[in-house]
């Protein structure tokens, strides 16, 4: 099950300004708490925090918004994080902050359907995303074959990306998130 | 008895430094007089540099000081449709005849003087300035669409470190016009200013330790804008003058940072200025510039 988070609509109930900006840090934390509070009461697999509504996020708030909320701890069973509907310079934003603090998360652009790795990742890892989208799950042998790698090789990179909570696993096949 | 500070007669960044030597040691026991009756221009940066100092002193509780208006009607006129005089009347005891503000700036000012003094104005200044900002930057500095939204979030960190490190209040405009002498182009201006406690005060408990006898106005203003350093522990702070870096080496833009004694520039190809000065004479809080230039035909 999937429940979708709103941002712009949680920025309208956390400031009574006209304008759809995601800016500063007080503002940026402020929604954080509201998305917590959200998905602590959630009893779902993954959450889409759609972004589509946000005219424009500053550096701040992409720290205070999605990286805080990488770092924080998680409530348990935590559900899967996946950033929609991002602008290019949302985008770039949050690439800046999940960079700095050596964090990734799924997400997807406004308007594009297909998913990509944001943030800080090994070559490895973006080439396991990669592989992984473009047949929607595999099995580490499976993998390996398609890459060109030895399977160890295969299984970390797999695995990497499972510790930053990128992708799910049965124990056999490993899946990226739901997008769409 | 009196000081009389003299403004110079073009006010902007290269001018500043003069202005500020005016006041001598800081903040100066004499009252104290603005004589701004010869200047012909100012830029952003010089108008809230004049209301950071008339705001620094009232601070530090000295009396009101006289400023007397420009001669030039038209200076006065242009002063007034930036929002200079509505402000400096709070600051100053004006002497001289000021012209009504308009109802409506100029076309070129993007964002008339405007006090920041708590989060809720960085919310004020990013949502006043998005229309007029495609207007300007897309119009007519040829800058792609996407441009507008990054000087926005540029603007947006700029105004939060007044909230966050001067430990005060203070100003921001932004403004458009033509770099005649320097680079032969239309530029866009955002100036952002405060009488706070400065670089070097903000980063000292946290940083001064590990630069030792270095330390002063200049290494704190390397420390923030090269090394992305900040006074809190927080990991996620100190991003956003590293990313204010990034979006103006893309469009040859321009930073500069004065603070205390020193100033700190990011030096694009079209200018000749230097990187740091230091031993400048003292101005309080920290005065920030940025200078985004039109897009080269060959470059749109």
């Amino acid at each position: 099950m999937i429940q979708t988070i709103r941002i712009g609509r949680l920025l309208r109930e956390t400031v009574t300004l006209p304008y759809p900006c995601l800016v500063t840090r007080p503002t940026g934390a402020a929604v954080r708490n509201r998305i917590e509070a959200a998905l602590a009461h959630s009893d779902c697999h993954t959450a889409w925090l759609d972004f589509s509504d946000v005219e424009l996020l500053d550096l701040s708030c992409a720290d205070e918004v999605v990286a805080k909320l990488l770092l924080a701890e998680p409530v348990t069973p935590a559900p899967f994080l996946v950033l929609r509907g991002l602008r290019e310079e949302q985008h770039e934003a949050i690439e800046h902050v999940l960079t700095h603090h050596r964090l990734a998360i799924t997400a997807t652009l406004y308007g594009a359907e297909a998913p990509c790795l944001l943030g800080w990742a090994s070559a490895d890892a973006r080439a396991t995303f990669d592989a992984l989208i473009a047949r929607d799950g595999a099995t580490p042998a499976e993998l390996a074959v398609a890459l060109g790698w030895p399977e160890g090789r295969a299984r970390e990179a797999l695995q990497a990306l499972v510790a930053y909570r990128i992708l799910c696993s049965d124990g056999v096949r490993y899946r990226p998130l739901r997008t769409a | 008895m009196s000081r009389v500070v003299e403004v110079p007669a073009q006010l902007d960044d290269r001018t500043f430094d003069q202005f500020a030597a005016g006041f001598g040691s800081w903040p100066p026991e004499e009252k104290l007089l603005i004589d701004a009756r010869a200047a012909q221009w100012a830029s952003p940066y010089g108008l809230i540099g004049m209301l950071t100092a008339g705001q620094a002193l009232a601070e530090a509780k000295r009396d009101k000081p006289l400023f007397t208006v420009p001669q030039s009607e038209e200076v006065k006129r242009y002063w007034a449709r930036a929002g200079f005089f509505h402000h400096a009347a709070d600051l100053f005891e004006l002497h001289g005849k000021v012209p009504r503000p308009p109802t409506t700036g100029p076309s070129d000012v993007l964002l008339d003087v405007t006090p920041v003094r708590a989060t809720e104005d960085v919310h004020e200044v990013v949502g006043k300035i998005s229309e007029g900002a495609t207007r300007i930057l897309h119009g007519e500095l040829g800058l792609e669409l996407k441009a507008t939204l990054r000087f926005t979030m540029a603007l947006s960190e700029a105004c939060q470190n007044i909230v966050e490190h001067a430990g005060t209040s203070g100003w921001v405009a932004v403004q458009a016009y033509n770099f005649r002498r320097r680079l032969g182009r239309r530029v866009v201006v955002i100036a952002v200013s405060d009488g706070g406690v400065g670089f070097r005060r903000s980063l000292e408990s946290s940083h001064a330790k590990r630069f030792g006898e270095r330390w002063g106005d200049g290494t704190a203003l390397e420390a923030a804008l090269i090394q992305g350093v900040s006074r809190f522990r927080d990991p996620g702070r100190g991003q956003g003058l590293a990313f204010i870096k990034r979006f103006l080496d893309q469009w040859k833009g321009k930073i500069s940072i004065r603070s205390g004694t020193a100033r700190l520039t990011i030096v694009p190809p079209w200018d000749e200025d230097v990187p740091l000065s230091e031993h400048l004479p003292y101005f309080p809080g920290a005065q920030v510039q940025i200078i985004i230039p039109a897009q080269e035909a060959e470059s749109r």
